[in-house]
């Protein structure tokens, strides 16, 4: 008797187990009944732009009932390992935020994501609004498989009392600004070029900028295509010695804090000169109470690139493969001119709809800025999403161990062109 | 009664068993098989490669930092949290604490319950270059020239990150080591007592050779544990600067989903596996374990 009833425990906690197991299939069946369920992915949980967001679900969900809208958020760095990881399997969300270039490539080639060409050319009152130059970071075969919204530039913030204090000029060429960072040095700023630097990405923008300074375009551009990737030419190592030279003017403080602890120093006025995204305009202004202006890398004289070229790509929206028809209205939500005009008021960032940014909503600095980004005449990509992510990654701890002193240009040249053979 | 098959244990077994495999052998095999293709998270066909991956292994200059990184952290941990766990463990049994010790188990057991997260983040504060906690104190008692970014240098890097783990774990090495004290019979005490025996003699002759048992398993899981360890360093520091607090888990991590190379991940994943599997046999063949009860 006593060993039926053990068998039959087990019995029962085995098939409780498979019972289990079996249930997850079920979960695919999303939409029960009416309700259609979005999943939503960006990579914002900080503010403002999460409060943004969740306003703008909400507005939507009580515009369209039947639609719930699952919401979820990772930080920069994160957001693209996990999207990754979700892009591998079938739990990819409805709609995600995405970069431009390499990083969208990526993505599209795993053939989990929807092509956007139909419902462009089926909505042109929606999608003639968005500045057409935009696309091209998203568009791979003449398919566009992602939708502009926020677009951005990389500059020098300055702090123009400082500046003042000091009676120093905006530099026009590099060796002019290595001139400007000696003279901040010697009137008492010991570091007066701050970076976070555990903040891989922050090293790959200043690389990005750099190479487009230095090296000849057509070589740029063979090497940035992951097919005929060479990195022989002599001048990546002066774009290397480049950072590293500036490096010497960030501190010992520099690879133990993050871009975030960088920026704070700068809107509190202790730091004079720091390199950031015109995204980040808002936040300065919010956090401290300096007056800022900004300029572009400046030109180096001996350089073989371009002189003047804006670093900085648009950031999107994209749809996976088996999203519902209520996440392509959500879309079109999103990047609406309605939307768009609000995001520059409650954000700050710059976005590539027309009529998102306007003297009337956007601040006077974001202006100068939006009008830098309209006016300039070739963009750069961020270095990490131009390049293959592992020839990227060498030179971004490459990046570190050059502000430490752990290694040379000419050792991280040599394994880069040793990882591109293979 | 004749002796039947038995099948009533074989069925209560059948569920751990069913997820062992499921989650641990399972994969084991599958990471195997793995290190022999190329593929990436984002690809939906593997390259078999052969040992091309094994072969870049060797060629890894990070490997071997990381290897290095480990067993840093394997010897640190074995002299914290074998021998001043074991010490401190017999101070709060001793007599004398008696009124205290359960006060004091308390206070070093909470950190073993805090999420490993809260405490990197906590950590990182400490270490802060600009207002971390340790910076400020150094000053403070005039030992300037001690202070410097300890999680942004390449020397300081791995140290500090070691000197979090020490923290956190020593708590549960010393509740193993207080459990097993505990067990010992106090005849043992009392007749070393008799024998005029001081404290530290008897910690030497009846302690110790008592919770060896305890010692050897607390040994395994700290070696063990040091090979794998991953999130602390990657909360910390992410490997960097550059990679000098690269460890091997971490290592494996970024080659995988940052870098996109899902093989030679599981390449380092094998090696991983290699590594703690020889070291646990070495410890179970050492201590011969099990044959003296």
């Amino acid at each position: 008797m006593k060993k039926r009833i053990g068998c039959l425990i087990a019995v029962l906690l085995l098939t409780g187990i498979l019972a289990a197991c079996g249930s997850n299939s079920s979960n695919e069946a999303e939409s029960s009944g009416d309700e259609v369920v979005i999943d939503f992915f960006h990579r914002w949980p900080n503010e403002p732009r999460k409060s943004f967001y969740d306003q703008k679900i909400k507005e939507f969900e009580e515009a369209n009932p039947n639609v719930k809208i699952n919401v979820d958020s990772v930080l920069n760095d994160s957001y693209k390992e996990k999207v990754r990881v979700l892009v591998s399997n079938d739990d990819l969300p409805d709609i995600f935020s995405s970069w431009s270039d390499t990083f969208a490539e990526n993505l599209v080639s795993s053939g989990r994501i929807k092509p956007l060409t139909d419902l462009i050319e089926s909505d042109p009152d929606w999608s003639g609004k968005i500045i057409e130059s935009q696309y091209e970071g998203f568009t791979f075969d003449d398919t566009t498989y992602g939708i502009p919204f926020t677009i951005d530039g990389k500059a020098f913030f300055y702090n123009k009392e400082i500046f003042e204090e000091v009676g120093l000029d905006v530099p026009e060429t590099y060796d002019e600004f290595i001139e400007v960072l000696d003279e901040l040095q010697a009137a008492g700023y010991e570091t007066p070029l701050v970076e976070g630097l555990t903040d891989a990405w922050a090293i790959s923008h200043y690389m990005g900028t750099i190479f487009h300074r230095v090296v000849e375009p057509e070589i740029l551009a063979q090497d940035y295509n992951p097919e005929t990737a060479a990195f022989t030419d002599e001048s990546y190592i002066k774009g290397l010695e480049i950072f590293q030279e500036l490096t010497t003017y960030m501190g010992e403080v520099s690879t133990a804090i993050d871009h975030e602890a960088a920026r704070n120093m700068f809107s509190a006025g202790e730091v004079p000169v720091l390199y950031m995204q015109f995204a980040e305009i808002l936040m300065v202004e919010d956090a401290g109470d300096v007056d800022f202006g900004f300029f572009n890398f400046p030109e180096v004289t001996d350089g073989n690139g371009s002189a003047d070229s804006l670093t900085g790509a648009p950031e999107g929206w994209m749809l996976s493969e088996n999203a519902p028809k209520e996440a392509e209205e959500f879309l079109k939500f999103l990047t609406s001119e309605e939307t768009a005009a609000e995001f520059t008021e409650v954000d700050g960032q710059l976005n590539a709809i027309e009529g998102g940014v306007t003297e009337e909503n956007a601040n006077p600095t974001s202006y100068e800025a939006y009008q830098i980004v309209l006016d300039s005449s070739e963009t750069a990509p961020w270095f990490d999403n131009a390049v293959d992510i592992t020839t990227a990654d060498i030179f971004m701890r490459g990046g570190q161990d050059l502000a430490i002193g752990q290694t040379t240009p000419e050792q991280i040249i040599e394994e880069v062109q040793s990882q591109v053979a293979n | 009664m004749k002796k039947k098959f038995p099948l009533t244990p074989i069925l209560f077994l059948l569920p751990s068993v069913f997820f062992l495999a499921v989650f641990i052998y399972i994969p084991l095999v599958q990471n195997f098989y793995n290190s022999f293709f190329d593929f990436n998270v984002f690809s939906n066909s593997k390259e078999f490669v052969g040992l091309a991956q094994i072969q870049k292994l060797f060629q890894d200059d990070v490997v071997m930092v990381s290897i290095m990184n480990n067993f840093k952290y394997a010897i640190i941990s074995v002299i914290f949290q074998i021998f001043f766990a074991l010490i401190l463990a017999s101070i709060l049994e001793d007599k004398l604490f008696r009124k205290v010790a359960p006060t004091l188990r308390v206070i070093y057991f909470i950190p073993v319950m805090i999420s490993i997260s809260v405490i990197a983040l906590l950590f990182s504060f400490i270490y802060n270059p600009q207002m971390g906690l340790l910076n400020s104190f150094l000053e403070l008692v005039g030992l300037d020239t001690l202070t410097r970014p300890w999680l942004g240098n390449s020397t300081s890097a791995i140290y500090s990150v070691i000197a979090m783990s020490q923290w956190q774990s020593i708590g549960l090495i010393t509740m193993l080591f207080i459990v097993a004290i505990q067990k010992i019979p106090n005849e043992l005490y009392e007749a070393a007592d008799i024998d005029g025996a001081g404290r530290i003699r008897k910690f030497f002759s009846v302690t110790l050779p008592q919770v060896k048992e305890t010692m050897f398993v607390n040994l395994l899981i700290t070696v063990t544990g040091s090979i794998l360890v991953f999130n602390e360093p990657f909360i910390l520091t992410n490997g960097g600067p550059g990679n000098s607090s690269m460890t091997l888990a971490v290592h494996m991590y970024q080659t995988g989903f940052s870098r996109d190379n899902m093989g030679y991940a599981s390449t380092i994943a094998t090696l991983t596996f290699l590594l703690s599997a020889i070291f646990a046999l070495i410890q179970i063949k050492v201590s011969k374990t099990g044959k003296e009860d």
